[in-house]
Order: structure tokens, then C-alpha cells, then sequence
């Protein structure tokens, strides 16, 4: 059921999302809040990343591949070139679309499980790799320090970096609108939705797979970069089964194949994860995220943005009654 | 020893490890056929039949092989719980469903282990440890006997059950056609609980002959193993027992020849990259037929 003040409704929900990200820093002085919010957006543009290639119809398990390429190049640029890691970012997550594309190639005649596993084994590979032909530049399991995205002398630093992060988040959302509006992201839907019937109506699916691929990819890569710039250390663990699941969790959560799905189920599931983790759990933590995890997929398959229109029906039903 | 004889050794180790990702893809073929689902989370039960088995080693100091059958009961019981409150909600729906609620039940499982039994390496000592037989011109610890004998035991059992009793053949054809099986009035529900605790159990034995053969052990040991049956499913065939016998035995000799001959590091990667050359190849697996 669309609503007829529907998009004002999206409108001042954005607004109002990304005025709270403003002002954000300033509620309270606390470092380690600034951090953890940093860190929440690196994991939106991850979520949202992933997110774009299941919007397509393939399900990745190995995300994290791309994560820790994007991560891995750009360092590596950045260290032997001296570029600032501003402009690094993009030129990593440039390689983890190349690589992106290439991995896409043995993807792209493989369907759920086939990709799913496929996808895991790839992350796999990369880390062996990175462990063993190329320890020699990454310095193997021991990892290697990556520059900051900004000097830790300039006074107030964090802040700048906050909003550098808050900036590109924004604009990679923003892109992921307009592909999924384009004509590219019709194809995608058709591609997910029936195969057959879209090649039927002229898209090419291998192509927009590969597409799709390469531009999860680069957006990963974006967000691993950014995460490595933030911290300064990187070691092949980035490439692990955790990091891979993480954007899968947070997407499933808040809503498969939507736009918000990503942003809400990564910024829910922060919240939760972090007030148990004040709470004093450290294993039980991941028993209730895969619990909740559980009853979301039973019972609210569309995610958590799906919570209004459910709310709407049941109160309509409860009308007619 | 010569060239021949190291081979023969990598060999040899080979069929031993292949022997648990046969029990670990037999189990899952199990369930798919019956049930047409994957479960990514089944390399868990693995794990949690490697604890059952290691907690009842310590406290009664029971040969572990016998402990074989207790690991194996209570999975089954287990596998039939997850199976009744996670996968039949969701059968039916997407397919991409059943890999996101196995990531859940990874998080459970592996954390519930951590919690119960500490994420430490721990690993027991088989009462056999040491002996070994001469065997041509290599000696084989008996463990690595004795767990293949096991290993064959359990599947010529299943084969029975399968083919003789009448809730195996149910079972099968439960598998070969839902509705027809519906149809003949076999309760199919009553299937996939046995077909899931069933092959629980097989991933309970996996977990045993694991920890028996004084292999570490740790909360997060199931993922990989399970990852790899599934290759060995994906590249025997879906649903298909002979392959995923046969796919074992390529998996253990492969990866046990690559951290031979490559280093250690490889051991895990050269699966995926056999998995993936037979996916470019063949999409639908070396002895399969259409995938859908």
C-alpha cells in the first residue's frame, strides 16, 4: 500500500537521519563514541555494498575478500607512493572491482548455494595468498601499519575524519539510490526476480551480474579502506568468516533489497550489540544476534523497515473486524 | 623412505581425512535430498559432537570409540529440535533463507560452545596413540585404521537402513518426489525430522572420529570442514551418496597432497580452488545432473 505522503514521510526520515549524524559529535565529548560511530558508517557503506549485489539475485558469503582488497591496495598505494589515503580509498576499491569483476566471471553462471560457496572459498583464497605469495609486501600473518587518513597531530582530528567518513557514506548511499532507480537497477530486479523472462525482454544477465559485481566491490573496497585508514594497522584476519557475515546479519536485519534496510539494520544492531556489550555479555552477545537473526528471517522476512506497513495492515484488519 | 613411499603416506592420510568429510557430506546430502535445503551451520553439529565426545572422554574415560554412539544420540535430538524450530518456518521460501538462518545458528552454536566450554584449543589423547601397523612399506598408526573401519561401518549401516527398512524407503522417496510421496500417505514432516537428526548424527560422528584421531579442537573448528562437504557435495552431485564418497576421498588426498607439496597454508584454499575449477567447468557439479 503506498501512502500518498509516503515520500515526505522518506524525505523528513532522511533528513532528520542525517541532521542526528551532524550534530552527533557535539551531543557528547566522548572519543569513543565518535569511534564507534565511525566505524558504524564504514559498516553501512559494507552492508549497503553487499546489499546492491543481492539486489541483483546473488547472495555473496565472502565479502570480506573485497573489504580487505580494497583495504590492502590502498595501503600499499598509499605507503609506497605517499599519497594522501583520501584519494587512496578509491584507487584500492578501484582493484577490489577489478578483482571484483574477475571473481564475477566464475560467478556468474552460479545460483544460491553454488554462489555462496563459491564467494566463501574466494575470501578464503585471498587470504591464503595474502599469507603466503605476497607476505613478502603485506608481512603475512603479522600484518602491516597503514597510514591514518589524517595526521593525529592536527588538533581535533577525529572530528575532521568523522565527517570525511560521514561525507562519503552519504555520497555512496546516494549512488545506490540512483543505480537502483536507473535503468541498471530495473535490469537488476528483472535479473533477481526471473531470469528467463528478463532475457526475454533484451537484459543481458551475465553482463549486469558482472556490473553489479564490480560496483559491490568497489563500494566494499571503499569501506574497507576506510576502516584500515581509521584504525592504522591491517592484518589478513580482515579477510575472516566474521567480517564476511557482518553485512549479511545487518542487511537480513533491517531489510533485504531496500535502500534504508542496510543503514537501519546497521545502526539497530550496533545499538544492541554495544549496550550488551556494557552489559558485561561477550559470548551470549552473538546468541541473541543470531536469535533475533532467527525470528527475523521467521517472522519478518522483509527486515525490520518492514515493521510500518506490517503495523499498517494489522491495524486495517483489526478496522474490518 | 623414498618418493613412493611419501606418497604413499600422503595417500594414506588422505583417506583418513577423507573419511570425516565423507560422514560430513553424506549427512548433508542426506537433508538436501530429503528436504531440498542446505544447512551452511552443519560443520556445528561437528563441532558440538567433538565436545560431547571429549566431555564424556573426561569424565568417564570411555574408549572414545565407543563414545561414537552417545555423540551421535544426541545429535540426533538436537538436529531434530533446530530442524523443527528454524528450517520448517522457512521451508518453501527463498532459497537465500536458508543460508542467512544458518549464519544464525553459526552464531549460536559457536558462541553457546564458547560459553559451555571455554574458546580454547583442547584435543584428547586416543587410548591407542602410538601404535602403529605395518602396512607394505609404510607404518599406519591403528587410529587411522580403525576410523576408517568405523567410517565404512556407519555408511554400509545407512545403506541398510536405506534400502531394507520400510522407513528408509519412505525416506527415499520422500526424496525422489515430495508430492508423490504425500500422495502414498508417507508423513513427510516426520521425514525431514529424521532426515535432519540423521544426518546431525553423521556430522556427530564426524566430530568424534576428529577428536579421536588427537586432532585440536575449538568452538570455530566446524566452519571450514563444513564448507568443504559442501564442495565435495557440489562437486559428487546434490543428493548423490556415491559422489560425495567419491568427492571425500579426492578432497582428503588433494588437500593433504597441497600441504605436502605447497606448504600448510594451502590446505584450506586448494579445496576452493578445485571447487571452483569444477564450478566454471560444470556448473552443476561433476556427477550431476540439472542443478534445478
Amino acid at each position: 500500500m503506498i501512502n500518498p505522503n509516503r515520500d515526505q514521510l522518506v524525505r523528513a526520515a532522511s533528513i532528520t537521519t542525517i541532521a542526528i549524524a551532524l550534530v552527533a559529535p557535539f551531543l557528547s565529548g566522548s572519543l569513543f563514541l565518535l569511534n564507534l560511530l565511525s566505524l558504524m558508517l564504514i559498516f553501512i557503506i559494507f552492508s549497503s555494498a553487499w546489499n546492491l549485489l543481492a539486489y541483483s539475485g546473488q547472495g555473496s558469503l565472502g565479502h570480506a575478500a573485497f573489504f580487505g582488497i580494497g583495504a590492502y591496495a590502498s595501503t600499499m598505494i598509499a605507503v609506497r607512493s605517499g599519497v594522501t589515503p583520501y584519494i587512496t580509498i578509491f584507487l584500492g576499491a578501484a582493484v577490489a572491482a577489478f578483482i571484483g569483476i574477475l571473481i564475477g566471471l566464475t560467478c556468474v553462471r552460479l545460483k544460491e548455494w553454488f554462489l555462496a560457496m563459491v564467494t566463501f572459498g574466494f575470501a578464503i583464497i585471498v587470504q591464503t595468498i595474502t599469507v603466503s605469495i605476497l607476505a613478502p609486501v603485506t608481512g603475512g600473518w603479522d600484518g602491516i601499519a597503514s597510514p591514518r587518513l589524517l595526521s593525529p597531530d592536527i588538533p581535533g582530528y577525529q572530528l575532521i575524519e568523522y565527517y570525511s567518513i560521514l561525507i562519503i557514506t552519504i555520497a555512496s548511499i546516494i549512488a545506490i539510490w540512483y543505480i537502483m532507480k536507473s535503468r541498471i537497477g530495473l535490469a537488476f530486479l528483472a535479473i533477481r526476480e526471473n531470469e528467463l523472462e528478463a532475457r526475454a525482454a533484451g537484459v543481458d544477465p551475465v553482463r549486469y551480474r558482472l556490473l553489479a559485481f564490480g560496483m559491490s566491490a568497489y563500494l566494499a573496497g571503499v569501506a574497507g579502506a576506510l576502516e584500515i585508514h581509521h584504525i592504522g594497522y591491517i592484518t589478513p584476519e580482515i579477510f575472516g568468516v566474521d567480517l564476511s557475515f557482518w553485512p549479511v546479519t545487518y542487511v537480513i536485519f533491517g531489510g533485504l533489497c531496500t535502500l534504508a534496510g542496510p543503514i537501519v539494520g546497521t545502526v539497530v544492531l550496533t545499538i544492541i550489540w554495544e549496550g550488551l556489550k556494557m552489559a558485561g555479555l561477550t559470548f551470549a552477545r552473538y546468541i541473541i544476534v543470531g536469535i533475533l537473526l532467527i525470528l527475523v528471517i521467521i517472522f519478518l522476512p522483509k527486515g525490520l523497515v518492514d515493521i510500518p506497513n506490517q503495523l499498517q495492515n494489522w491495524w486495517k484488519k483489526r478496522k474490518k473486524t | 623412505m623414498d618418493d613412493i613411499g611419501i606418497l604413499l603416506q600422503v595417500i594414506f592420510w588422505g583417506l583418513y581425512a577423507g573419511c570425516i568429510y565423507i560422514l560430513l557430506a553424506t549427512g548433508l546430502n542426506l537433508i538436501f535430498g530429503v528436504m531440498k535445503i542446505v544447512n551452511f551451520a552443519h560443520g556445528e553439529f561437528l563441532m558440538i559432537g567433538a565436545y560431547i565426545t571429549a566431555t564424556i572422554f573426561f569424565l568417564t574415560g570411555l574408549n572414545p570409540y565407543v563414545i561414537i554412539l552417545f555423540s551421535m544420540l544426541a545429535l540426533i535430538g538436537i538436529g531434530a529440535v533446530v530442524e523443527r524450530l528454524c528450517f520448517r518456518p522457512i521451508l518453501g521460501t527463498s532459497k537465500l533463507n536458508e543460508i542467512f538462518l544458518s549464519i544464525g545458528l553459526i552464531y549460536i552454536f559457536q558462541s553457546g560452545a564458547a560459553m559451555i566450554w571455554g574458546d580454547e584449543w583442547q584435543s584428547i589423547k586416543s587410548p591407542y596413540e602410538g601404535i602403529t601397523i605395518p602396512l607394505g612399506s609404510l607404518n599406519v598408526p591403528l587410529d587411522y585404521i580403525i576410523i576408517i573401519v568405523v567410517t565404512a561401518g556407519i555408511l554400509c549401516a545407512l545403506y541398510l537402513f536405506l534400502r531394507k527398512t520400510k522407513t528408509g524407503r519412505e525416506m527415499r522417496a520422500t526424496s525422489q518426489n515430495r508430492k508423490g510421496a504425500v500422495l502414498v500417505g508417507i508423513n513427510v514432516e516426520r521425514m525431514d525430522i529424521l532426515s535432519f537428526g540423521l544426518g546431525c548424527a553423521l556430522a556427530a560422528a564426524a566430530g568424534t572420529l576428529w577428536v579421536v584421531s588427537g586432532q585440536v579442537f575449538n568452538p570455530y573448528m566446524g566452519s571450514i570442514p563444513a564448507v568443504k562437504a559442501f564442495a565435495i557435495i557440489i562437486l559428487g552431485g546434490l543428493g548423490s551418496i556415491p559422489g560425495a564418497i567419491i568427492g571425500g576421498l579426492i578432497y582428503g588426498i588433494a588437500e593433504n597432497g597441497a600441504a605436502y607439496y605447497l606448504g600448510g597454508v594451502w590446505k584450506d584454499a586448494i579445496s576452493f580452488i578445485i571447487l571452483i575449477v569444477v564450478l566454471v567447468v560444470r556448473p552443476t557439479g561433476l556427477f550431476g545432473e540439472s542443478g534445478e
